[in-house]
């Protein structure tokens, strides 16, 4: 009963006009950046953060949001028309996608990838109400040793799946940690590595980095050749999928919502890696796997949920912890952050309001979703046809403009080109980006829990061994680096990658 | 196709000086003890820590023979070039807009990368930059009210 009390309570929040419309903005932004390839969702939330300064936090929070799991449907756009991802979780979609629009069947995909984000949406939403809540509770009884735990194993279940060499992820993030400790220590006060510019006093700002990282570099490496692509614009008719097709995907969305939603609490790039794990189950499940990247509907809507239902996922450890599990909702951290609110346990007791805003307003965003993107299909088509010459200057233009609106600062700006420069050479020496990120948003506050630890404990590192929770988690981090040593799992584990790559 | 680049020791180098730069660093800040632990007890041994994870990277590169296989750092001869000048369009964005304004290096900007980087006619690179830059001062300034500056010419 107190849970449909609740969700009035979110319900009465999202339909007051300014929060509808921005729901309504946030899932038209969140589309429009998931079918324009080289710009994502992490990049789109740091570009209008600074737009939601001067709004409430619920408008600010359930806007960002929407762009997160509007990117989501819009990502599928690309992948099925043009056979280029909108965004990384899109991938997969190609492989069957493109093959049913060469067919002549864009619009059963199109339509069923949007009915099935939709499903998956819905189910992700009602996981969130149903474990947010008890995890939060539980959360309150942990300390600060348990907080360290957390965000390390946090930091190495990142690493263990990141795509390439975990030496090279570790090293992204031990630096991102060092970067992190850049600013005024918040226990004695010192500055550390100011070099006397005021805007380092705070540390480095996550909005340029993160716009360096994923906006300036991704334009650059997209710079270097230019993408040359042919849009099916004929054939995206007839949306509404036919009985045989639902039947042929109706379990292959609900496996993918249910695997997408689970994968999505784990750190790391959750919709990536649970539209692979879709894919590669209904592949595995299927009565002719032999068909599989030759047009078959399973191959769309599997992915297509497991990607949406990912968003609604990797939003617990953040609401619940106060821990962002990836880049996307490292910023989130920081829009609540910066709008007063600290997310974590005391979220829910103290913020109820905002809370089941949040979770109604997903609720409601999905529907706007599943209303723009099948009649709006042809204006997305339109977007594809601005030619990337002409695209790439206005998104850089749209993060210069974003990083210097936030305090109208040439040393951001200037910091977010040296993250872009920092980005693009990641990219090319094969580091990945999401471990730096990932450091340097939690970077501050696992210090500051591993020294009040060590006072708590007065010096003795035992602390994070003798409580029980943190030593399970220890346990979990120790497992998971050694793993990757031993030969069987560490071969499987480095196959497993060099698949993801070669599908890429 | 150029020659086979070594994708590993250029960067562990750079991350070896990021480390022992952050190492010693942290001793002019005070790194304290377990009991105590001050400023600079993370910079300290997270440097070190990066200096030795560096430093296997390196001793890892002589030893793999994976760089056989590894395409050049460029995928074009000439990609260099348009990487090159759009880190630097955006630096002189960076330089140029309080003393010309949003407006006007907004055109500029917008007329070097669309003519330069993959060359469009004239007719459509002033098309673009004209309009871009209208829409988008007309977005920010007139409708989103960000403070850029309008510099000398006050556009």
């Amino acid at each position: 009963m107190e849970i449909l009390n609740q969700i009035l309570l979110g319900t009465q929040i999202v339909f007051q006009p300014t929060n509808l419309l921005f729901c309504f903005l946030g899932v038209l932004m969140g589309t429009l950046v998931g079918v324009l390839p080289g710009l994502g969702p992490t990049a789109a939330i740091a570009l209008l953060l600074p737009a939601t300064f001067h709004t409430s936090p619920v408008a600010a929070i359930i806007m960002l949001a929407g762009i997160y799991y509007g990117a989501m449907y819009g990502g599928s756009t690309t992948s099925i028309l043009v056979n280029i991802p909108g965004e990384a979780a899109s991938v997969v979609t190609c492989l069957d996608g493109y093959q049913m629009a060469l067919q002549g069947r864009a619009g059963p995909a199109l339509g069923i990838a949007a009915f099935g984000s939709f499903i998956a949406g819905t189910i992700s939403v009602l996981g969130l109400m149903l474990i947010a809540p008890p995890l939060a509770k539980f959360a309150l009884s942990f300390g600060p040793p348990e907080y360290f735990s957390l965000m390390l194993v946090g930091i190495v279940i990142l690493i263990y799946l990141a795509s390439g060499s975990i030496l090279k992820a570790l090293m992204m993030a031990v630096f991102g940690l060092l970067v992190g400790t850049i600013g005024q220590d918040s226990i004695s006060g010192t500055l550390r590595l100011t070099f006397g510019i005021r805007e380092l006093y705070d540390g480095v700002g996550l909005i340029p980095a993160i716009m360096g990282l994923f906006g300036v570099s991704e334009v650059i490496v997209n710079v270097e050749k230019v993408i040359k692509s042919k849009v099916i614009t004929a054939k995206a008719k007839n949306l509404l999928p036919s009985l045989k097709d639902w039947r042929d995907s109706f379990w292959a969305i609900i496996r993918g919502s249910v695997t997408g939603f689970f994968i999505g609490i784990l750190p790391g790039p959750s919709s990536t890696i649970s539209s692979f794990t879709s894919y590669a189950m209904e592949k595995k499940l299927s009565k002719h796997p032999e068909k599989f990247g030759t047009g078959m509907i399973a191959g769309v809507a599997g992915p297509e949920s497991a990607n949406n239902a990912a968003t609604g996922g990797s939003l617990i450890p953040l609401l619940t912890l106060g821990i962002p599990a990836n880049a996307v909702t490292a910023l989130l951290l920081g829009a609540f952050m910066i709008h007063g609110v600290q997310p974590g346990p005391m979220l829910i007791p103290k913020h109820p309001d905002l809370f089941w805003g949040i979770i109604v307003s997903m609720y409601l965003g999905n529907v706007m979703l599943l209303a723009l993107n099948l009649p709006l299909i042809g204006l997305w088509v339109q977007v594809l046809r601005v030619p990337y010459p002409i695209l790439f200057p206005f998104i850089l233009l749209f993060c210069l403009v974003g990083v210097f609106s936030l305090n109208f600062s040439q040393v951001e700006v200037a910091l977010m080109i040296g993250f872009g420069v920092l980005g693009y050479l990641g990219r090319k020496f094969n580091f990945e980006l999401a471990p730096l990120v990932l450091a340097l948003v939690i970077g501050p506050m696992m210090e500051n829990y591993l020294r009040l630890s060590l006072i708590i404990s007065r010096g003795s590192a035992w602390i994070f061994i003798k409580r029980p929770i943190s030593a399970i988690l220890i346990s979990i981090t120790i497992a998971l680096l050694f793993s990757s040593m031993i030969p069987g799992i560490g071969r499987r584990r480095r196959k497993l990658q060099e698949r993801i790559e070669r599908q890429k | 196709m150029g020659k086979p680049f070594n994708y590993d020791r250029l960067p562990a180098i750079f991350f070896l000086t990021v480390g022992i730069s952050f190492s010693l660093y942290a001793r002019s800040v005070e790194i304290g003890s377990w009991h105590h632990p001050g400023p600079g007890f993370l910079p300290f041994w997270a440097g070190l820590t990066l200096s030795a994870m560096a430093v296997a990277l390196i001793l890892r590169s002589y030893a793999s023979k994976i760089l056989e296989a590894r395409p050049p750092f460029f995928p074009q001869k000439d990609s260099w070039k348009r990487v090159l000048a759009t880190f630097l369009a955006l630096i002189a964005y960076n330089l140029l807009l309080s003393p010309l304004g949003f407006g006007l290096t907004t055109f500029l900007f917008l007329t070097f990368l669309v003519k330069f980087i993959f060359p469009q006619t004239w007719r459509r690179t002033l098309l673009v930059a004209i309009l871009g830059s209208v829409i988008t001062r007309l977005l920010f300034i007139n409708f989103l009210e960000t403070q850029l500056p309008k510099g000398i010419f006050a556009f």
